[in-house]
């Protein structure tokens, strides 16, 4: 540990510095047995190393549960900054995080044999959804119907799942690949 | 003589978290970073005075006369999402009013995520 440099240390009523008491805090001499002062300083600076080697020892983490708890509460807010209005009347407004409707929507893309759901992005309008949805299809299913299958189920999850009318949903095949 | 009754912020919380977890189709209510904080603060502080306090994480209150909740939730996709959000609204207006005699202006519904399973 570094410490400032000064050109004289604390100096005991005996004359004697603190730091050398410090540096010699496991030796002693017969001035320290009998010095009222030395015998404080020595005292005071033995329950200082103790209590510093225990910190330095206390390896524990915090537990698991608070280590989940803290981690859940930051994702809440990262979806809580998203939210979209859905239709609700005088009791008071509601909104839905558009990542979790995303996430429902994708689900049910996924659903369907040989559909793979890559990016969705959600937008409110004034009452219902607008949705841009990108998929990646097995080059065996891909057909002009697997997109109108994945136009129905996303669709009926929109309304089941959440409750909200899709107005629009753009679908996109990004991509093919192999089963 | 007239008298006066203060009803703390804590106790319309504790309610509307009790009747928002109650409601079918709710999975738990969702406390933020402030929300944990200030939970952290006030557990330590009753647990302190051997005391186990009511959960209030999620919901958050202001009183001016009439009463205003915001409580988040997570809900199950199972069930329509909106519909258990108004289904909230009806419960926790109902058990605040019921429980302190305030009247609740509104009861905003946060639904932060969808659990599939």
């Amino acid at each position: 540990m570094a410490m400032n440099e000064t050109d004289q240390g604390y100096l005991l009523p005996c004359g004697r510095d603190v730091e050398a008491v410090w540096d010699r805090l496991d030796e002693i001499d017969a001035h320290e047995l009998e010095c009222p002062h030395c015998l404080g300083a020595r005292e005071s600076l033995r329950a200082l190393r103790a209590a510093t080697e225990e910190m330095a020892l206390d390896t524990e983490e915090p537990s698991r549960a608070l280590f989940g708890r803290i981690m859940s509460a930051v994702r809440a807010e990262v979806r809580r900054g998203e939210v979209l209005p859905v239709p609700s009347d005088d009791a008071g407004p509601i909104h839905v995080s558009g990542r979790a409707i995303a996430a429902v929507l994708r689900f049910a893309a996924d659903t369907v044999p040989g559909v793979r759901a890559r990016h969705c992005h959600v937008v409110a309008r004034i009452d219902v959804i607008d949705v841009a949805l990108k998929l990646a299809v097995s080059h065996v299913n891909l057909t002009v119907d697997v997109v109108d299958v994945v136009r129905e189920r996303v669709t009926a999850a929109a309304s089941a799942r959440v409750g909200v009318r899709v107005n629009r949903l753009d679908i996109t095949v990004e991509d093919l690949y192999d089963l | 003589m007239t008298a006066e009754h203060v009803i703390a912020k804590p106790v319309v919380a504790a309610v509307a978290a009790h009747a928002a977890s109650g409601v079918a189709g709710v999975v738990r209510l969702e406390p933020g970073v402030a929300g944990l904080v200030g939970s952290v603060a006030r557990t330590a502080r009753q647990r302190f005075k051997g005391l186990e306090p009511v959960p209030t994480e999620g919901v958050r209150v202001r009183v001016e006369g009439r009463v205003w909740v915001e409580v988040d939730v997570v809900t199950s996709a199972v069930d329509q999402a909106v519909a258990v959000a108004r289904a909230v609204q009806r419960a926790v207006a109902a058990a605040v009013t019921e429980a302190t005699g305030l009247p609740v202006a509104a009861v905003a519904v946060f639904v932060l995520d969808i659990e599939l399973s």
